[in-house]
């Protein structure tokens, strides 16, 4: 047997978004042999996940099931593929680069003698798997090598996944022997950091507001836009000062560091006692009207203009791309 | 409690890196080389946790002698002996090879507890803690922010996607991945350098600890990415730049 | 009474009851001094040496004893009235030496001052004059601690000083007195053992109280450490700075033996001043207080019951409290040492601090940014590099590299510098000169990026630097030189100085359209290194300079120093907002500076007044504002 398997992510009872990106990367390589992708679910009940994944351009769906397998542990999905790795004996098995994924598939891949290609941004003729060495500074590219299943995962938003609906691809039922014993950690329920504390400091998103928002009776405007992201509302020192915004929104060099995935500046001028309390952020976007304002010089994105006109404009946009 | 700590040695953070000669990795004659940062937040944990529980925090490090540097930092900020795997040319070895040797350093010593940062900064492949764990047939668990040891093993806070998080219990042994970004990193002071010069520093040179296994995932060709970092200014009016700018965010940076 | 015919009367014949008496209270009051002053001289003598101290230069020692000491001068500059007050009563005191010697020989009937013969005559005159300075002088003393109660002189009412302040007016009305009577008047006798008295009462008070500086203030100053702020190395490897009474050096406990309390630091500190908890004055009686109770072989930490860790924190190090000590203190290096003690053990724990340390242990720069900022901005205004064949080269610096303002004031220097034609070159790579970290007291760090520059200097080839920063030139020329010889480098205000012919002058003609300046001293440049009219000479091309109230040497710190500007948030008052207040009370329409440290702690300052505020400009900006339109930061060669 061999052929390429992509396994989907369960997200409170649904595929995860970047799990359909999975299938696309996972496509482009059964593409080298004309065939497309298997999808794997695993769950203790897999019906709505099969159902969802079955229309999504995918030749087959697997169904992983057992009751050990209600709740993600490493133990019990890294049990659960390798007995069906063996069984089944894949070429390819691509994954979703998620935080699920590095917990258990690096220990799955050892237990097979091989090791995963992860967080790959790009799928060349070979094939050739690209990744990022150096935060980004470099890519590497690697080959599979020696005999068994090649393992990789995907960094999220580097493949778009398929948008169209296809014919529904059949499914099976594979059901692994878990013992309760093999399962050594007791994962618990998710939850929020406290509603309380304002911990900057581990958000991902932060929009920050500066004196660029004039008044306090703006602010609306700005938490808008944080509410339609999902951020973090903060602040530079002149908003905190004039008590228009609590101190632990403050960012900067006497208030928090931050160091978020996106940092949206809204009318911050740069100084360098806002600049370095947030440029550890991967990506700073910054809403300006003044051209020479020094923000635009760490700025990945930049928007020259009124915010009073770009903000309300960002908000729409954004909620009409997350409906 | 004895809590092991993999640390490893890695290109300064701003460094500028320029590819060597063979094309396969880079050069490193100029370059400067600090504690990965994930690995100086698992040091500090570990060291909260001896503060708090007693016990021993050892340092594991494998690379080459230049690493030695680092090692001493970690003596220097409290840990109480290191052990030096030497190893010229460890950037040669996939995750599984690194964790082998690791492995296999770390047997003998039968910790309570071994912790590793979530990812290096130069390679960043993040999965040696985690093959480590299965080479050992300990538990694990990874992106931890706290841990804490009860009656019966750790609870630990694990991080999850969009701002969730979860506690696990899981029993000792164990192998942590820790997150940056948890707690607050201690400073290397003088009189920490200082004790440092009277603590163990064994080396084993990584012959001793057997062959690392055929590599299964060839690192061919290092390039330079396509994208340099620049500002990039949307134009057009309020409306289409915000078009565009959610476009950008979706596909470029990847986080709508 | 003739007045010119007077003389001083002294009491012919003593009984030998009397001598005894005498014989005895003389003896009873050198031991009852020598009972409390043998102690705190064994306490001095037993601390640690301070490792390289060295009498040389004696010139500038002898030069500090005569002006400082005998000719009170500090005394007196820094506040006229009672200074003056306070330097007749130490003429007096000087004056009296041979009178008192005379008086007691009196006693056991060995006189040797005749008051009627030429010699004793003039002698004693000219103490009457001095008597009478230093009557009136202790006199106005008095009422000023103990009725106009001045704040630097603490709420608390003194009384030991107004004992000592009765005892020493009374040795003078009793001599002055002793003209109006004759030698064999029973008056004359009274006010013989008056003034006898009083003077074999006032000896043993002296090393009780603070008074003990009229012994040890002429020692102190003589033996200074001979520079300002001068940090001393660290010996050993048991050596961390100040931590336990063992770290305590001579100096120091001399020093802390020395204060006089006289408030004059604290008056000045501008911690103080905003209502923090740091006193210099504290930090000073502190460590008596803790000499007095453990001694300097004591293993008790400093920081504790006598002193105060947030305190030592709140330290901009500006030196005022440094240069006002008429006794010859050196506070900085106290704190510093006890900063020292806190950080290089790792006792100090603090957000920001540890922020800091961590960003100059993984990065090259005290901001924490990445060194590909730096290299942008290079790259960006086509800076020439440094390669050892240009003749300065210019040190960026923190500030200049990564701040905003920081890189406009160099961009600006470096035009006017092509303007005059001086080759010079940026290097390739800094490292943070370590300034902040010196003042905080870290020398592990300190020495790794002392080290690793004085390295990468000598490997570039560096002769002349010249920096925008005070800090910089400061750290570079005087903390480096632990580690190696540094080159030679200066500040910008003197190298511009040094062209001042060539550069433009942009006063108008008509001097009502001249633009005010208010210039702001920073601390590095005026206390640090004396550079007071350069700048000033830089600035006047531009516009007419005025000066702020404190200005010179008593220029009010901007805040920023000590590494403070890398701390977090501070309590009460903040320092910058009072300086900036200070400035823009002058009704200039420019603030010029001269560090951009005092530039950035005024731009946040004056962004909090909102419109209407002035202009802040860096003198280099000042000058560059009048060069021709488009001057480029380098000619390019045919």
């Amino acid at each position: 047997m061999s052929g390429v398997y992509v396994i989907l992510e369960d997200r409170g009872g649904r595929i995860s978004r970047i799990s359909w990106e999975a299938v696309a990367a996972a496509n482009i390589v059964s593409a080298q042999s004309g065939t497309k992708a298997t999808a794997v679910v695993i769950g203790a009940h897999t019906d709505a996940l099969a159902k969802e994944a079955s229309t999504r351009g995918v030749s087959k769906v697997v169904r992983i099931e057992h009751p050990l397998l209600a709740q993600y542990t490493s133990d019990g999905f890294t049990a659960a593929l390798e007995e069906f790795t063996r069984a089944e004996s894949p070429d390819y098995l691509v994954f979703p680069h998620s935080y699920q994924v590095r917990d258990y598939v690096p220990a799955l891949a050892a237990r097979l003698g091989r090791v995963l290609i992860g967080d790959v941004t790009a799928i060349g003729d070979g094939p050739v798997f690209t990744r990022q060495l150096m935060q980004g500074r470099l890519s590497g590219n690697y080959k599979s090598a020696g005999n068994g299943p090649c393992f990789l995962s995907v960094q999220s938003g580097a493949f778009r996944a398929d948008a169209g609906e296809s014919a529904a691809a059949e499914s099976s039922t594979f059901t692994p022997t878990i013992d309760a014993a093999q399962i050594r950690t007791k994962p618990g329920e998710p939850f929020r950091g406290t509603a309380q504390t304002v911990d900057l400091g581990s958000a991902q998103l932060i929009v920050a507001v500066g004196r660029g928002i004039r008044e306090a009776d703006n602010l609306p405007l700005v938490q808008d836009l944080a509410a339609a992201l999902g951020a973090e509302v903060a602040a530079s020192r002149p908003i905190c000062d004039n008590g228009w915004l609590p101190i632990e929104r403050q960012v900067g060099s006497s208030g928090q560091t931050v160091a978020p995935k996106l940092y949206l500046a809204v009318g911050i001028s740069g100084a360098i006692q806002h600049l370095v309390g947030m440029k550890g952020a991967q990506c700073i976007v910054a809403i300006n009207k003044d051209a020479e304002a020094p923000i635009f010089e760490v700025a990945d994105y930049g928007i020259v203009g009124d915010l009073f006109e770009v903000v309300p404009a960002l908000t729409e946009a954004i909620k009409a791309t997350k409906q | 409690m004895k809590i092991i700590v993999a640390i490893k040695q890695v290109p300064e953070r701003d460094a500028q890196v320029r590819i060597d000669s063979s094309g396969k990795w880079i050069e490193e004659a100029d370059l400067q080389f600090a504690m990965n940062e994930s690995d100086a937040y698992a040091l500090e944990e570990a060291l909260q946790l001896k503060e708090k529980h007693g016990g021993e925090v050892v340092v594991l490090s494998a690379g080459p002698e230049r690493a030695g540097t680092t090692i001493r930092e970690a003596l220097a900020k409290g840990a109480d002996r290191a052990i030096h795997v030497e190893v010229d040319d460890l950037h040669k070895r996939d995750a599984l090879g690194a964790a082998q040797l690791l492995a296999a350093a770390v047997k003998p010593e039968s910790p309570d507890l071994i912790l590793t940062g979530l990812q290096s900064d130069d390679l960043g492949y993040g999965q040696t803690g985690v093959i480590m764990a299965e080479l050992l047939g300990l538990p694990h668990a990874t992106l931890i922010l706290q841990v804490e040891k009860t009656d019966t093993g750790l609870t630990v806070k694990r991080e999850l996607e969009e701002g969730w998080f979860q506690n696990i219990e899981l029993p000792m042994p164990a192998v942590l991945m820790i997150q940056s970004g948890g707690t607050k990193l201690r400073y290397a002071t003088l009189m920490g350098i200082k004790k440092a010069k009277t603590k163990e520093l064994r080396k084993v040179n990584a012959a001793e600890l057997g062959q690392a296994s055929a590599s299964t995932a060839a690192l061919e060709k290092i390039t330079l990415p396509q994208k340099q970092k620049s500002t990039q200014i949307i134009p057009g009016s309020a409306k289409e730049a915000a078009a565009t700018l959610v476009e950008k965010l979706k596909f470029e940076v990847r986080i709508l | 009474m003739n007045l010119l015919s007077a003389t001083l009367a002294e009491p012919q014949s003593f009984s030998p009851w009397e001598k005894l008496l005498l014989v005895v209270l003389i003896v009873a009051s050198g031991a009852l001094f020598w009972k409390r002053f043998g102690p705190i001289l064994k306490k001095i003598l037993n601390s640690r040496k301070d490792a390289g101290f060295t009498i040389s230069p004696v010139g500038k020692r002898v030069w500090d004893f005569f002006w400082e000491v005998l000719c009170q001068a500090k005394v007196i500059r820094e506040r006229p009235l009672p200074g003056l007050a306070h330097a007749f009563v130490f003429w007096g005191f000087c004056a009296f030496a041979l009178v008192t010697l005379n008086h007691l020989a009196v006693g056991l009937g060995m006189g040797f001052l005749d008051p009627q013969g030429i010699v004793g005559r003039f002698y004693f005159y000219l103490a009457a004059a001095f008597a009478i300075a230093c009557a009136a002088g202790i006199f106005g003393l008095f009422v000023r601690r103990f009725f106009i109660r001045p704040r630097w002189l603490g709420n608390k009412v003194s009384y030991e000083s107004g004992v000592i302040a009765l005892l020493i007016f009374l040795l003078m009305v009793t001599y002055l007195a002793a003209f109006a009577v004759t030698d064999s008047s029973p008056t004359a006798r009274i006010l013989w053992w008056t003034h006898t008295l009083s003077l074999l009462i006032f000896l043993p008070i002296i090393p009780h109280t603070k008074h003990l500086h009229l012994v040890l203030s002429p020692a102190t100053i003589f033996l200074s450490r001979g520079g300002f702020s001068k940090i001393p190395p660290l010996v050993g490897d048991e050596d961390f700075g100040l931590v336990t009474g063992t770290d305590l050096t001579q100096l120091v406990s001399l020093q802390a033996y020395s204060c006089v309390e006289c408030g004059r630091c604290s008056e000045h500190c501008p911690a103080t001043n905003t209502g923090k908890e740091l006193n210099p004055k504290e930090i000073i009686l502190g460590l008596r207080g803790y000499l007095n109770e453990f001694g300097p072989a004591s293993q008790e930490s400093l920081i504790g019951k006598f002193n105060s860790m947030t305190a030592d924190f709140q330290c901009t190090t500006c030196g005022s409290c440094e240069y006002q000590c008429p006794v010859g203190i050196e506070h900085l290096p106290i704190i510093i040492g006890l900063r020292r003690g806190a950080v290089n053990t790792g006792k100090w724990e603090d957000d920001h601090g540890a922020k800091l340390f961590l960003a100059l242990e993984r990065g090259s720069n005290a901001l924490g940014m990445g060194a590909l900022e730096r290299d942008k901005f290079i790259q960006k205004q086509e800076f020439p590099i440094f390669d050892g064949t240009q003749e300065y080269c210019l040190w960026l610096g923190c500030m200049g590299g990564y701040d905003p303002k920081g890189r406009e004031i160099v961009a600006d220097f470096a035009r006017v510098m092509n303007y005059l034609g001086t080759s010079y070159g940026i290097l390739r790579k800094e490292k943070c000169t370590g300034d902040p970290v010196r003042r905080l007291g870290n020398d592990l760090l300190f020495q790794q990026l002392a080290e690793s520059n004085l390295e990468a200097l000598a490997q570039n080839k560096v002769k002349k630097i010249v920096s925008i920063c005070p800090h910089c030139v400061r750290t570079i020329q005087e903390d480096w030189k632990e580690f190696g010889t540094p080159p030679e480098i200066e500040h910008h205000s003197e190298f511009l100085a040094r062209f001042a012919d060539k550069l433009p002058n942009q006063r108008s003609s008509n001097s009502a359209a001249t633009e005010k300046i208010a210039y702001h001293d920073p601390c590095y440049l005026g206390r640090y290194r004396n550079v007071y009219e350069q700048p000033r000479t830089v600035a006047g091309l531009a516009g007419e300079v005025v000066e702020a109230p404190r200005s010179h040497e008593r220029s009010f710190c901007c805040g920023a120093g000590g590494g403070l500007a890398f701390l977090g948030e501070e309590k009460g008052d903040r320092v910058s907002h009072t300086r900036a207040n200070e400035l823009v009370a002058t009704g200039a329409s420019t603030i010029g500076t001269a560090c951009p440290f005092c530039n950035t702690m005024f731009r946040d300052a004056l962004s909090a007044t909102g419109t209407g505020a002035p202009q802040l400009l860096d003198i280099a900006q000042l000058t560059a504002r009048g060069l021709p339109r488009n001057i480029p930061v380098k000619t390019e060669q045919p």
